[in-house]
């Protein structure tokens, strides 16, 4: 009974779930390195609007990590 | 930001939990590089005062001074447009810091709160004039400029005591009776590390063992300097004991309680045996007669064990306390100068004094 259930969901259903978790956990990821990074280049900018540019592109270097998961979830929905 | 945080701390008082280390030190770092560079020194050093102080208007200190500059003038204006920025300065760094940071950043600055209430008390002692107690306060603790004058205005230390009554110093200010200012004087300092003491460790946490280590690293230096005058100047043990404070870091009490009762030599190849000794063997020798280089020596090493404690914990209280550190060691530094300057003393003589 059970396996037949589970032989009834449509297996794209799963690689859907797959490509979901894959991005959703690389973003949550991706929002808590940036936490830190984010507030320290504000505070550094506040003292010195110099910094705007450095700060920018550190933060959003942990965006990588988010892209790693896109990737792999257009590798699993393809 | 202000608004919330202050939103804040009235829903649901301070969290110590929480904490902004990341956005403090990053700011607070770039606060220090803008302090003056060592070499600034020897360039002030070389002006008269005029020219100092208008270098030291241009700098950080232009709106302390734009502000100051109508009730004051010359080494005066200064003096406290120095106290003022230093106020301010910490006050800033205390406002940026949130929870955990913040509560032990509040906690070190009372320092300033006992310091100016043992000036007012030492000025009334003295019979000071109002303006010239009001030079020295600094308000950078709890307590604000206007309460703290109104305490140097007052009549008499009765009077100023007695407003004190609801403060957590009154116990010991009750104490006082026009005689004991020095006992009063220590009894305060001590209060203020105990309660510094206390306070940080019901945190237990990792900010606030380092917390600790750096604030035993600078009783260490107020034992040592306290141990190194009174030594030379011949005061008996029972005498010196009383000043002592405990927490020392790396000098303990009980390494105090072998050094009190030697005498200047002894003393000096017992301390030899210190891993301190090293950073100030050079500059003590039994024959020196003054303190000086000693005292700026064992400041620069408190200033050396900060940042270097500051790069193995870069997002802790250290790097905000290096900060503090430096910040108070630039206002004196420019204040020996300028004082140094207006009472016509050599260049070398006021050099010696500087810690760069």
């Amino acid at each position: 009974m059970a396996a037949e259930q589970f032989a009834m969901i449509d297996p794209a259903g799963y690689k859907a779930i797959g490509a979901g978790i894959a991005v959703g956990l690389a973003g949550i990821a991706t929002g808590i390195a940036e936490k830190d990074i984010g507030s320290a280049a504000v505070g550094a900018m506040a003292e010195n609007e110099s910094l705007f540019g450095k700060g920018l592109i550190l933060t959003v270097i942990p965006e990588t990590i988010v892209i790693f998961g896109l990737v792999v979830a257009l590798i699993v929905g393809a | 930001m202000h608004l919330f945080s202050k939103l804040r701390r009235k829903s649901g008082g301070e969290n110590l939990r929480t904490s902004n280390y990341s956005y403090v030190t990053a700011r607070v770092r770039a606060m220090k590089s803008k302090l003056l560079p060592a070499d600034t020194y020897s360039k002030l050093l070389n002006m008269g005062i005029d020219e100092i102080t208008r270098t030291i208007e241009e700098l950080e200190y232009k709106q302390d001074i734009d502000v100051l500059a109508r009730q004051y003038s010359g080494a005066d204006l200064i003096e406290h447009a120095l106290n003022r920025n230093l106020a301010v300065t910490f006050t800033k760094v205390l406002n940026m810091a949130e929870g955990e940071p913040n509560y032990l950043l509040s906690k070190y600055l009372k320092r300033y709160d006992v310091w100016s209430l043992k000036t007012i008390l030492r000025g009334k002692h003295y019979n000071a004039s109002p303006d010239k107690i009001e030079e020295n306060i600094i308000s950078a603790g709890k307590y604000s400029f206007d309460f703290l004058s109104d305490l140097a205005n007052k009549d008499s230390y009765t009077d100023v005591i007695s407003a004190l009554e609801n403060t957590e110093y009154y116990s010991i200010l009750k104490q006082y009776d026009g005689t004991n200012l020095s006992d009063i004087e220590n009894e305060l300092e001590k209060e203020y590390y105990k309660d510094l003491f206390i306070s940080v460790s019901k945190l237990k946490s990792k900010n606030s063992r380092i917390f600790a280590e750096f604030v035993g690293a600078e009783i260490d230096i107020k034992n040592l300097r306290t141990l190194f005058r009174l030594k030379m100047s011949g005061i008996e043990p029972e005498e010196i004991r009383k000043l002592m404070i405990e927490g020392g870091h790396r000098v303990k009490m009980k390494d105090i309680e072998s050094l009190l009762p030697l005498s200047f030599d002894e003393f000096l190849s017992a301390v030899d045996k210190y891993s301190y000794w090293y950073n100030f063997s050079d500059v003590v020798s039994s024959e020196m007669e003054s303190l000086i280089d000693l005292e700026t020596q064992l400041l620069k090493q408190n200033v050396k064990f900060a940042s270097s404690i500051s790069h193995v914990y870069p997002l802790s209280i250290v790097p905000i306390m290096d900060y503090i550190l430096n910040k108070k060691i630039e206002v004196d530094n420019l204040r020996i100068i300028i004082r140094g300057k207006s009472a016509g003393l050599d260049k070398e003589v006021i050099r010696k004094q500087l810690v760069i």
